[in-house]
């Protein structure tokens, strides 16, 4: 499969910093992939997707989307194909779901009657059609979890980032949340996703980046890496690769 | 223009769900305004249309006193009332306990006092023609002053004026009495039939003219200071709503989402711009509906809009955006939403209250009015003055719209700056 994203030497040092957060790291992400990003806190996880996404610039190396037809497309043009869960819960908590769902969809300049039938689909799939007027302040952790979730994906992305989407929700919303992000990846959504639950992502991702201290320090399908250093799971393999001391 | 639509409809979704914030920009500065004003209105009847009550206690048994009561009384200033066999401790325990606020005595053997002043002092004149004989003095104690007794929060201004008053009245009397010795030493009874009308005419007159360019005399009231003045005070205070709404909306996810978002955060602030101007205006047309219709009904004087209708718009307008730059300032240096809501609010107290929106700046003391130049109420509230009071003339309107020009320039441009810092835009 082709690549869709090509990183290339991409590095990031913030300002008064004296260390690299993320160091010279190169790498491809395949077009249909579930990359799971890993690494102990301060790894560059979080750096790395925000260069990814455009909310921050690297302090050197590039990062180069392309098209199907393996074509270079700018970040800006690239912006309309790309979806973003951050962490935080980020929409506006005074507006109902169908209000929020409203305004980003038009945002990325999505017709009225497309945006309403595409905001009660997404509504529905992830449980949400009985409360879609309500304010999403009032919800329950996993419900604006899944608020969260429908914004990322309101415009269809071709990639998607998740930065910890499942973190402190239920089974259930959990459950809900992993099956459409599976049944997305089957229509051909790139995903790229970071989290703490090592159990989730063995099951989810295909394919495991870990980074730690700024550098990629192991990168291939989960399978490979676990024959290669003969582990039989991703957490054994995370502090077998990264450490057991705390990190900061 | 979709996407700008959008994030109109965003922001005034998000207005009316702050009902807080609702409140505080429109109900608290109805609330001001009318508390305000209604205080304020008993200060300005008492410069414009109330009588000041004041005490006479009058001791001359011949008939001067009488007169110079009867002159205080037509001059239209005051309310005399009259009282008798007051000691000096008694008036002083009057004024104290009531409503009055001066009392004046007039001593014992007053008119007896003055007419031989008068006459001593028309023999001298008429001596130094040779017309009369020195020896004609006759004996005379000194003449015992009035004694005025104020309240102590009378302001010395007003006293000043108030003795002024007494001064004049005291002259015309004594003049009279002048004229009508030196008639008497001269061979004549009483001064000649039209005499006395000649010297009431051959008095200069001073007429009142306000300096203001439109035709009619627009008298100062409490409603024409304080409707523009706490409407221009409600319009900063958005500061609180609107400062607020900006940073939390920069700190929280949904701003780092519409940065991965094909669209700019200039457009968050244009639509923001758009609501709070529409904001800015209905509060303004809301504290000057209140004024001009409901206040008369409450005995306060009628808002009496200014001609230039086109220069009121104009005002309001630059105002509304001087007001929203300012908060979008604050939003956007604020590091945290409590730090945008006390400096804000701090700063928009300090510009009301250096910039004559409390109290007129001209009774500040000069420095004070220097330093309130650089308040952007103090020209805001400049520009209404100019429009109310003045009749709203273009080129007296020039520098108020040029410096909110450039304080909307400035607010533009520290805005942009930190934002290109901060890589928002």
């Amino acid at each position: 499969m082709a690549a869709i994203v090509e990183i290339q030497n991409l590095s990031k040092q913030y300002s008064g910093a004296s260390e690299y957060s993320l160091d010279n790291v190169s790498f491809q992400i395949k077009r249909g992939d579930k990359l799971g990003i890993f690494g102990p806190n301060g790894a560059g996880k979080t750096t790395l997707m925000s260069i990814l996404c455009g909310i921050i610039s690297p302090s050197d190396g590039s990062v180069t989307f392309r098209n199907k037809n393996e074509e270079k497309i700018e970040l800006r043009s690239m912006l309309f194909k790309l979806g973003y869960v951050p962490q935080d819960f980020s929409f506006y908590p005074e507006l109902s779901p169908y209000q929020n769902l409203m305004y980003f969809g038009a945002l990325y300049g999505i017709p009225k009657p497309e945006l309403k039938k595409k905001i009660e689909e997404l509504l529905s799939v992830l449980g949400l059609s009985h409360v879609m007027h309500k304010k999403v302040g009032k919800f329950s952790g996993g419900m604006k979890r899944r608020v969260n979730l429908a914004i990322g994906i309101i415009n269809d992305p071709e990639v998607l980032f998740l930065d910890e989407p499942t973190v402190g929700v239920d089974v259930q919303s959990k459950n809900a949340i992993m099956t459409y992000l599976e049944e997305l990846n089957q229509q051909g959504t790139t995903i790229i996703y970071t989290s703490h639950h090592m159990n989730e992502g063995q099951e989810f991702c295909n394919c495991i980046a870990l980074l730690d201290k700024g550098s990629l320090i192991a990168l291939d399908t989960l399978d490979n890496l676990l024959s290669q250093h003969e582990e039989k799971s991703l957490e054994a393999l995370f502090l077998r690769l990264t450490g057991i001391e705390y990190r900061d | 223009m979709t996407k700008l639509l959008a994030s109109i409809k965003k922001e005034f979704l998000l207005l009316i769900n702050d009902k807080v914030g609702l409140l505080l920009m429109y109900l608290m500065p109805v609330l001001l305004v009318f508390v305000i004003t209604l205080v304020q209105d008993s200060t300005f009847k008492l410069v414009n249309e109330n009588k000041l009550e004041i005490i006479i206690v009058n001791n001359d048994e011949g008939s001067l006193g009488d007169t110079l009561m009867a002159q205080l009384s037509r001059t239209g200033t005051f309310h005399v009332e009259q009282k008798k066999q007051l000691s000096d401790s008694d008036i002083q325990k009057t004024l104290l306990d009531g409503s009055e606020l001066i009392a004046i005595k007039i001593p014992e053997r007053f008119t007896e006092n003055l007419r031989a002043k008068a006459k001593n002092v028309s023999i001298g004149m008429l001596s130094e023609f040779e017309l009369a004989d020195t020896s004609d003095f006759v004996a005379q104690d000194a003449v015992p002053p009035l004694k005025m007794f104020y309240d102590p929060v009378l302001q010395e201004s007003f006293r000043f004026s108030i003795l002024s008053t007494l001064y004049a009245n005291l002259s015309v009397i004594e003049n009279r009495l002048m004229i009508e010795q030196l008639y008497s030493e001269m061979g004549f009874d009483e001064i000649p039939t039209g005499m006395e009308e000649k010297f009431k005419e051959n008095r200069i007159n001073i007429d009142q003219i306000s300096a203001n360019t439109s035709s009619g005399e627009i008298i100062p009231n409490s409603t024409q200071h304080n409707v523009p003045a706490w409407s221009i005070f409600a319009m900063f205070f958005m500061v609180i709503s609107l400062g607020g709404n900006i940073v939390k909306e920069r700190l929280s996810g949904s701003f780092i989402r519409l940065r991965t978002i094909p669209t700019s955060f200039s457009l968050v602030l244009i639509s923001k711009l758009f609501v709070y101007v529409f904001v800015a205006i209905t509060q303004l047309a809301l504290i000057f509906a209140l004024g001009k219709f409901v206040f008369p009904s409450l005995g306060l004087p009628a808002l009496e809009l200014p001609s230039n209708i086109l220069g009121l718009i104009v005002v309001s307008l630059l105002s509304a955006l001087s007001a929203i730059s300012f908060a979008m300032l604050v939003g956007t240096y604020a590091k945290t939403q409590e730090q945008a809501n006390g400096f804000g609010a701090i700063a928009v107290i300090i510009f009301a209250a250096i910039g004559g929106i409390w109290v007129p700046s001209f009774v500040m003391p000069s420095y004070l009015q220097t330093i309130g130049m650089i308040s952007p109420l103090h020209w805001c509230i400049e520009g209404y003055y100019t429009l109310f009071l003045k009749g709203g003339d273009w080129y007296l309107l020039t520098p108020t719209l040029l410096f909110l020009i450039l304080f909307n320039l400035a607010c533009q441009i520290l805005i942009y700056i930190k934002l290109k810092i901060q890589n928002y835009i």
